[in-house]
């Protein structure tokens, strides 16, 4: 994957692409675990869910490397 | 409840200061969160280079909440404004980058747009557009003298603003977050005990005129509260938002029942009132069995679910009853009374189980199936306030930029800049003449207290440790006023006005002739924004809009009468309470105006209902030829009634609806059209209500006052 994307010819940083992405899937995940009350069983929700955030988005990221 | 509390001793001088301590807690527990936010952002803004940190660290402020779940909802919206003012802001720079003059009116008209559609919404939605507005002159306004530059500052501003909204969301969701889940929760609840609670205890009969009114205010109030609630939390809890649409439609059913319940009582009321006892008693007693039903402890935790059978059984018990209490009437008035009150009380008996219903399904643990039925919580929206706030702004903007062309005065841009935000910021609160007061002098207070730090403080430090020691005692002053009820505008301005001051960036320039011409600009400009609010003075809050308002209160009446019947019931229900609310909320509790506006609430809520009513049994069924016209001659004449409330429109309603009875009457099976019918003509001769005022003096006659 480049690392900037041209979008209408403005340089975007790759790394930008993923987050928004990871963010889009973190939103699914999010809306998924509500949906089964899988955040009952979690101490932190939010704490949890911005690791997995952290994971998803660091996951991504292997792709620029 | 108010007897247990007046019946407690004194509170121990510990649980005050338990308290006391408790309170102050969660304030410096805001601070802290503020403070750690601010400079996180601060700092990752200066690491990644940015050319205006000090705007991401001003964003974290704005945001900045108690409530985690206020703080998401708030930078949604703002996100989605940012981005929408930056493509503003570029295509205006892009049409007009050679005439300062159309550039100006441009940019006024798309801020007075912005400005006008914020009034349309409440809640966070209108943050969106008063920031689209804003957004696009603080990007435009900057790059004024070197046009091809506004790109690169739409960027910097959008990676400024989401920057500060990233960090002060996760910082307010994961650092000790306050839920507001807890508090939608709490809200749910009591609203459903206070309103089971009322109905089993006024199952005795009559309930006086005041405590009915003073009841209506609270579910009105509540409803209104839970839709707000609602429409915050799903940012915050994903659980939340599974059961968004289960939420709203516990919400829509707890405003159908208690529409049903209000009719009822005021039948039975006007039933007391005309001595017609038989009659009442002989409902009080049909009624009974709900009362029993529901007389069940609903504190305990799948309380909801318990009620289902125990109401399904009332139901049955009054099916059972109704036709032996019935037979115990006699008389043709009685009869007809009667039945229109006990088809009035089936109807509220199955909202009520409908209401109890979704109650059960949003206590389930688990989100029983995905298919709750969508339905919306429509709001009334007034136009030409909205319009009046159009202009205003757009004038406050044209004046200015007149007076920054004209004088070509250096910081004409910082001026035109902070009268732009502020006349959006505080364009939608009620009184917003002594907001920007207040906001003002927090303003300049903070200034003041960013020259000493500025000249005095930071230039004693170095490195971004000692700036964050050296900057967060003065910010810290602003956060602590923010959470005190009484000075939370002073906060607000303290806190602003010292972060835009200092201007933090990578390379700190301590210029105090600078400084001090950019705070008297932006003085300027915040005094600009507080003149406009006196000279054009907002709709909201004044008595004209307030008639406007009562006046569209009434026109609910000609919607249920005339608008499409799909929906219609839940559109009613809805626009009426948001309506009423935000009369109430505007008008002193108490007044001749408060009262008179319940008054017109109770009454349009209740013909409103019938007509709906009315109207969905007459497309159930064939109607004959000849009565249509009848029925539709009654629709028709109590909607203009309603729209132009006189004596002479009064008349021709009774009669109109008069005569539907009597054509009605003739024809068997249309029972439950009499029912409605007589129910709106009782409602049209309740000498209590707000509708005595155009009633003829002469007193009805026996025979007109029940004209078969």
């Amino acid at each position: 994957m480049p690392r900037e994307i041209a979008l209408g010819d403005a340089l975007i940083p790759g790394l930008l692409v993923l987050f928004v992405l990871a963010l889009l899937v973190l939103w699914l995940l999010d809306g998924l675990a509500g949906r089964l009350g899988f955040y009952r069983l979690v101490w932190h929700p939010p704490l949890f869910r911005f690791a997995v955030f952290v994971c998803v988005f660091g996951a991504f990221a292997l792709f620029l490397h | 409840m108010s007897a247990t509390r007046l019946s407690t001793p004194a509170p121990a001088v510990s649980s005050v200061i338990a308290d006391t301590l408790r309170e102050q807690a969660s304030t410096w527990l805001f601070v802290a969160k503020t403070l750690l936010a601010f400079f996180v952002t601060g700092w990752i803004a200066m690491r990644l280079a940015l050319p205006a940190p000090s705007t991401a660290m001003l964003t974290t402020i704005i945001v900045a909440n108690r409530q985690a779940g206020m703080v998401l909802a708030k930078s949604f919206y703002r996100a989605l404004g940012t981005l929408a003012g930056a493509v503003a802001g570029v295509t205006i720079v892009a049409m007009f980058p050679q005439q300062r003059d159309l550039f100006l009116v441009s940019l006024s008209l798309w801020i007075g747009l912005c400005a006008g559609g914020a009034t349309l919404y409440r809640n966070f939605k209108s943050y969106a557009f008063v920031l689209g507005g804003y957004t696009a002159a603080i990007i435009a306004i900057p790059v004024i003298d070197n046009p091809p530059a506004v790109f690169d500052s739409a960027t910097a501003r959008i990676s400024e603003v989401l920057l500060g909204l990233l960090v002060s969301g996760v910082v307010s969701d994961v650092v000790f977050p306050s839920r507001m889940r807890d508090v939608l929760r709490r809200t749910a609840r009591e609203q459903f005990a206070h309103f089971v609670g009322f109905v089993r205890d006024s199952v005795g009969g009559a309930i006086p005129r005041d405590s009915m009114e003073r009841a209506h205010l609270r579910f009105v109030r509540a409803a209104v509260a839970l839709e707000d609630l609602r429409s915050s939390v799903i940012f915050e809890d994903a659980e939340a938002r599974s059961r968004s649409n289960h939420l709203r439609l516990f919400n829509q059913r707890f405003m159908a029942a208690s529409t049903s319940f209000q009719s009822l009582h005021h039948l039975i009321n006007r039933l007391e009132r005309a001595r017609r006892d038989a009659a009442a008693q002989a409902l009080i007693r049909l009624y009974a069995p709900l009362g029993e039903a529901l007389d069940a402890p609903i504190e305990a935790g799948a309380a909801a679910r318990v009620l289902l059978p125990r109401l399904t059984m009332a139901r049955d018990a009054m099916h059972a009853n109704a036709t032996r209490l019935r037979a115990g009437l006699d008389g043709e008035q009685d009869l007809r009374d009667f039945d229109t009150g006990a088809s009035l009380l089936h109807r509220f008996a199955a909202e009520l189980h409908d209401y109890v219903d979704a109650a059960a399904m949003l206590q389930a643990p688990h989100v029983i199936g995905g298919a709750a039925e969508r339905v919306r919580f429509d709001r009334s929206n007034d136009f030409l306030g909205a319009g009046i706030a159009t202009i205003r702004t757009t004038l406050t903007m044209l004046v200015l930029g007149a007076y920054w062309i004209e004088s070509a005065w250096p910081s004409g841009a910082s001026a035109m800049l902070l009268a732009t935000v502020f006349a959006g910021l505080f364009a939608t609160t009620p009184n917003p003449t002594r907001v920007t007061w207040y906001v003002t002098l927090g303003y300049i207070g903070g200034m003041l207290a960013g020259f000493v730090c500025e000249f005095f403080v930071l230039t004693q430090l170095d490195g971004y440790g000692l700036l964050v020691i050296g900057v967060a005692p003065f910010l810290a002053v602003g956060l602590v006023m923010m959470m005190s009820p009484r000075y939370a505008s002073h906060g607000l301005g303290w806190a602003m006005g010292f972060a835009y001051i200092l201007a933090l960036k990578n390379g700190q320039t301590y210029d105090p002739a600078h400084f001090i011409n950019d705070a008297v600009a932006q003085a300027v400009g915040l005094g600009a924004a507080a003149m406009s609010f006196v000279v054009i003075p907002p709709a909201i809050g004044s008595v004209w809009l307030r008639r406007r308002q009562l006046a569209r209160l009434r026109a609910q009446v000609a919607l249920a009468a005339e608008a499409p019947l799909p929906g219609l019931r839940h559109r009613f229900e809805s626009v009426n309470h948001d309506l009423f609310s935000q009369v109430v909320a505007q008008t002193e509790p108490g007044s001749a105006d408060s009262r008179s506006l319940i008054a017109w609430a109770l009454a349009v809520h209740e013909t409103g209902r019938a007509l709906i009513e009315l109207r969905h049994d007459m497309a159930q069924q064939e109607i004959p030829a000849t009565l249509r016209p009848h029925l539709e001659a009654s629709l028709r004449t109590l909607a203009r009634f309603y729209e132009r409330p006189d004596a002479q429109g009064y008349l021709l309603a009774r009669d109109a609806v008069a005569t539907a009875i009597a054509g009605v009457g003739e024809h068997t099976g249309m029972a439950s059209l009499l029912e409605h019918l007589h129910l709106i003509r009782m409602a049209l001769l309740d000498g209590e209500s707000v509708l005595a005022a155009y009633m003829p003096d002469t007193p009805l006659s026996e025979e007109i006052a029940h004209a078969p």
